[in-house]
């Protein structure tokens, strides 16, 4: 009789227990840096339907910007407060890493890639030191924006190489416009656009295999020096452009071309928002270089947590964000801008079934190819040095570019003098 | 004895809420500043004066500190001017009095992120309304780029952030102002004094201590100034606009070197320390002259 | 008091150029804030805007947190400025009228914490909050725009006070009345518009903060408006028409206060002195 009841009582605990158990939910916190309210609207969006469908997972949203999150995520790591999952983009998972808060994702990668497969250039910079550190989220790659109407008009076809860019950044100047808007602020989107100038030169790579620079090399003179010549047909107030800037001068027919990730959303909404005319190729090349090639950066998601439970969480939810029929609604919180990292991605109906996304099917289209010849300074050769991280967040790339356009060095000896900043940061 | 104590009650809570908050994350700084942490967050060693060496020996901070003193003075000369002939405006009986010594504060009271939005918008040349009204004027004949040289960089920047400050610092003086004995100037009238013999003689000996005050608060406050500055340049073109506390933002956070900037954050404060202790001495001088 | 032409014409000069100055920003931010994007970023700008629209407004609130992060700089703002004041009118009132060892280097040390570049402190603060559980909390905010704004607030009520008559304490002094008393009952009313300058100062001080908010603060629901507006500038792309409209949202609250409490402020500084 005791028994009984102690058995039943045990029973009846157990169940409790075991009941308190699933209704105590894992909850997970994610930092990203999409902050603009459309974007931020469209992740909760996703993640109500997530967090309803997974009644043990509670997966939530802290939007951040980029501009902080260098200062912010150290500290909240040391202290003990981090996230569970963090936006990256590969130099910031160096710093991450470097204070041993990531956890690989190599097993959950491997898995997603035969399910999805992803775009090659895309997981590349995330894998090093024989893990991988992220899941590839989005793409991003710059492309050069144009008219079409206005190319006609000046007789011009679509320039593929540096002469021909540079005679159709000449015709398309004159009568108060500017032929070309190319920043040179000390500022990542000047990295950006220098090093998509690199990259089609041949001159990809700064780090030799053992850690030592190839910056200065005549390939990367040679591509300073041509961006130093376009810049001069930009705006004068092009030193100190981001991104808004680029696209306000291209949308308000200031300038004749644009090097950006995307001007669509843009375009679409402040300027003519005519698909037809909306000219988008890949970045020119160097003319000695076969073909086109483009920096990107490969948005990814790290996972931040020690904790098992956690870690398991978060490696179902972002299994569940890659299901294509999802995948596409999240790319589509920019429309335009955002390009798929897997191949059922690219192909899915949640992606192309967006206004805007549809409206620019061919520009999209075009985008998404240039992506596939993307390159990231640092992470080219599969060797990735610490000392990237510190390169990248002080845009040695960028200041290098200052001292040509705005105190006149000859590119030889900025890039000679760019070197032996990266050189002095690496030792320090 | 007993008022002593009082004293002390009434001062204490001030004296030790700032010891706390100021106070001991500057001994933290102070411990960083002998170790070698890297990226917030890494554990570092006691290297002793190793930073110190090298950011002294460096040109880094040098630089960085040459152009903080050219950032202060051109602020404290461009805002002073401004400043008082604002105040000497408003110390005037004119219709609209009222309104506008109320509005004048109005740069003051935007918060710094979006002064600087209104002013990247303003100054570029798409949308931007300066360089056509510039161009109308008859002023510059082509769009210029403010940001583009160095000088001129330095030179907007301390503009933007004299805009911001010049009506605050506008009203303190006015403050001054009207605590001067108007039966000074009658007297002064009576006697004959001009114009500008009343303000030298009357109006500007007399606003010495509030300038005094003005300048040293000022010239600490603005020589801080840091968000201005790197929400607008970060800095550049060409390191031209670095001042220390840039310098010591972009070593901690963007060169991941937290010791470092540690190090340099000391220095400025001893030199910022140096120049108050000199300056507060100097004002205590003059109040007690009142 | 008569003033010739020549300083009448010098006196409305100096004002057309400070309204010039100060008002014109303001007319275009406003402005563009209702024109059409085409509109904004055109080349030749316009003094008066040719359309007109809300959408920036509209996309403004309907799809940013913005009332949130207008309340939460209110609240902050407020507890700001009440902690400075119990914190700063004490210790001026100590300063200035009572004498006590220590008093000058006490005094002086108050101005020197100005001395230390807010950077300085952010890192070891952050660490500090973390471990007494107050990082991503609104109080943490209250706290550094008490320390930012207190040195500033004993120097200008340390001026107030010095513009009382020793007479009037004095009397009550004989009176025996306690140094307590003295401060709220005789002195309080007499300073009032001194001290409410005082407050508007803090107030104003925590309501532009934005490099603490924007590390202490990590959650939406705690933005203040500073952080919040830096949030919408975004990376890649700007939306110029959604930042002006931002900036207007931003003011306008700040515009509002003054127009009520402005004259105070003001009055505050400039009438606290007994003529």
């Amino acid at each position: 009789m005791t028994a009984f009841r102690f058995a039943a009582a045990a029973g009846l605990a157990l169940t409790l227990l075991a009941g308190s158990a699933y209704a105590e939910p894992v909850t997970l916190t994610w930092w990203q840096m999409e902050q603009p309210p459309q974007r931020v609207k469209r992740i909760q969006e996703l993640l109500d339907q997530f967090n309803k469908e997974h009644p043990d997972i509670q997966v939530k949203q802290e939007p951040q910007s980029w501009g902080d999150v260098y200062a912010k995520a150290p500290a909240a790591f040391a202290a003990g407060n981090g996230p569970d999952l963090l936006n990256s983009i590969p130099d910031f998972t160096t710093v991450i890493k470097k204070i041993g808060a990531v956890v690989p994702v190599d097993d959950l990668v491997k898995d997603l890639d035969a399910k999805h497969h992803f775009i090659k250039a895309t997981l590349a910079p995330y894998q090093y030191d024989g893990h991988t550190w992220a899941v590839p989220a989005y793409n991003m790659a710059l492309s050069m924006w144009y008219r079409k109407s206005m190319l006609k008009e000046a007789g011009l076809a679509v320039p593929k190489t540096w002469s021909e860019w540079k005679t159709a950044a000449q015709k398309l100047s004159g009568n108060g416009k500017y032929g070309i808007g190319l920043p040179a602020n000390k500022q990542l989107y000047t990295d950006q656009t220098v090093y998509s100038f690199m990259v089609n030169d041949g001159a990809a790579d700064i780090y030799n295999d053992d850690g030592s620079f190839r910056f200065d090399n005549p390939k990367t003179v040679a591509a300073y020096q041509t961006y130093a010549d376009l810049q001069k047909l930009s705006p004068p107030d092009s030193p100190s452009w981001t991104w808004g800037e680029a696209e306000a001068c291209f949308n308000s027919k200031g300038c004749g071309m644009v090097l950006q990730f995307t001007v669509i959303s843009s375009y679409n909404a402040q300027a003519e928002g005519d698909a037809a005319d909306l000219g988008v190729a890949a970045v020119p090349h160097a003319d000695d270089e076969p073909q086109s090639a483009t920096i990107s950066y490969s948005n990814g998601i790290m996972i931040t947590t020690k904790d098992k439970a956690k870690e398991k969480a978060a490696k179902v939810f972002l299994s569940w964000l890659l299901e294509p029929e999802h995948y596409g609604r999240f790319l589509n919180m920019e429309p335009g801008l955002f390009l798929p990292v897997t191949e059922d991605g690219a192909k899915a109906d949640s992606f192309w079934n967006d206004p805007v996304t549809t409206k620019y099917k061919t520009q999209v289209e075009t985008m998404i190819e240039n992506s596939k010849a993307g390159k990231l300074f640092g992470f080219t050769t599969g060797k990735v040095f610490p000392s990237i991280g510190a390169i990248s967040a002080q845009n040695v790339i960028a200041e290098t570019l200052q001292h040509i356009v705005v105190d006149g060095q000859s590119a030889a000896d900025a890039v000679k003098a760019g070197q032996a900043r990266m050189t002095g940061i690496a030792g320090k | 004895m007993k008022n002593t104590a009082l004293a002390l009650v009434f001062v204490a809570p001030a004296l030790l809420f700032l010891l706390a908050v100021l106070g001991w994350p500057l001994v933290q700084a102070l411990v960083f500043s002998f170790q070698d942490i890297g990226i917030i967050g890494s554990k570092g060693h006691f290297v002793g004066f190793a930073n110190y060496a090298e950011v002294l020996g460096g040109k880094h901070f040098w630089f960085a500190f040459g152009r903080s003193v050219v950032w202060v003075v051109g602020n404290a000369v461009v805002q002073t001017v401004l400043a008082l002939g604002t105040a000497l405006i408003l110390n005037q009986k004119f219709p609209g009095l009222r309104v506008a010594r109320v509005w004048v504060i109005l740069t003051w009271i935007v918060p710094t992120v979006v002064v600087v939005i209104i002013w990247r918008w303003l100054l570029s040349t798409s949308g931007g309304m300066i360089n056509p009204l510039l161009m109308e004027s008859g002023i510059i004949d082509r769009p210029v780029g403010f940001f583009a040289t160095r000088r001129s960089a330095m030179v907007t920047l301390i503009l933007i952030n004299s805009w911001r400050w010049f009506p605050f610092t506008a009203l303190m003086m006015l403050a001054g102002l009207t605590r001067i004995p108007g039966d000074l100037y009658e007297a002064a009238r009576i006697d004959g004094a001009g114009a500008r013999r009343r303000f030298t003689r009357i109006t500007w000996p007399l606003l010495q201590p509030t300038l005094i005050v003005l300048g040293i608060i000022g010239t600490l406050l603005s020589f801080n100034v840091f968000d201005v500055i790197w929400l607008m340049t970060a800095g550049g073109p060409s390191e031209a606009t670095e001042t220390l506390p840039v310098l010591i933002y972009e070593t901690a956070f963007k060169g991941y070197r937290l010791s470092e900037a540690a190090t340099i954050s000391v220095l400025t404060s001893i030199i910022l320390m140096g120049f108050a202790v000199f300056a507060t001495r100097a004002m205590t001088a003059s109040e007690a002259n009142r | 008091m008569k003033r010739t032409v020549a300083q009448s014409l010098v006196l409305y000069a100096g004002l057309l150029v400070l309204v010039l100055i100060i008002g014109l920003p303001f007319w275009w931010v406003v402005t563009g804030s209702v024109k059409l994007p085409q509109e904004i970023i055109q080349r030749m700008p316009t003094m008066v805007p040719h359309s007109f629209t809300l959408k920036h407004f509209e996309k403004l609130l309907q799809s940013s947190d913005f009332p949130v992060y207008l309340v939460n700089s209110i609240v902050v703002a407020l507890f700001s400025m009440v902690v400075t004041i119990l914190l700063a009118l004490p210790a001026a009132y100590a300063f200035f009228r009572m004498a006590f060892p220590g008093r000058d280097l006490f005094y002086r040390l108050i101005l020197v914490a100005y001395a230390f570049p807010g950077i300085v402190i952010l890192i070891p603060l952050y660490g500090l909050f973390a471990r007494i559980g107050l990082v991503d909390s609104r109080a943490s905010l209250v706290i550094v725009n008490v320390a930012l704004a207190l040195p500033f607030s004993i120097w200008m009520m340390r001026s107030f006070l010095g513009s009382v008559p020793r007479e009037i304490e004095e009397a009550a002094v004989i009176d025996g009345a306690p140094a307590p008393t003295i401060l709220l009952r005789i002195l309080m009313p007499l300073i009032a518009p001194g001290i409410a300058s005082v407050a508007i100062f803090a107030f104003i001080s925590s309501w532009t903060e934005y490099l603490f908010a924007s590390v202490l603060i990590v959650s939406d629901a705690r933005r203040t408006i500073p952080v919040g507006f830096a949030g919408m500038i975004g990376q890649y792309q700007i939306d110029w028409g959604l930042l002006l409209a931002g900036a207007t949202a931003a003011t306008l609250p700040v515009v509002i206060l003054f127009a009520l409490i402005g004259r105070w402020f003001v009055s505050g500084l400039t009438e606290g002195a007994v003529k």
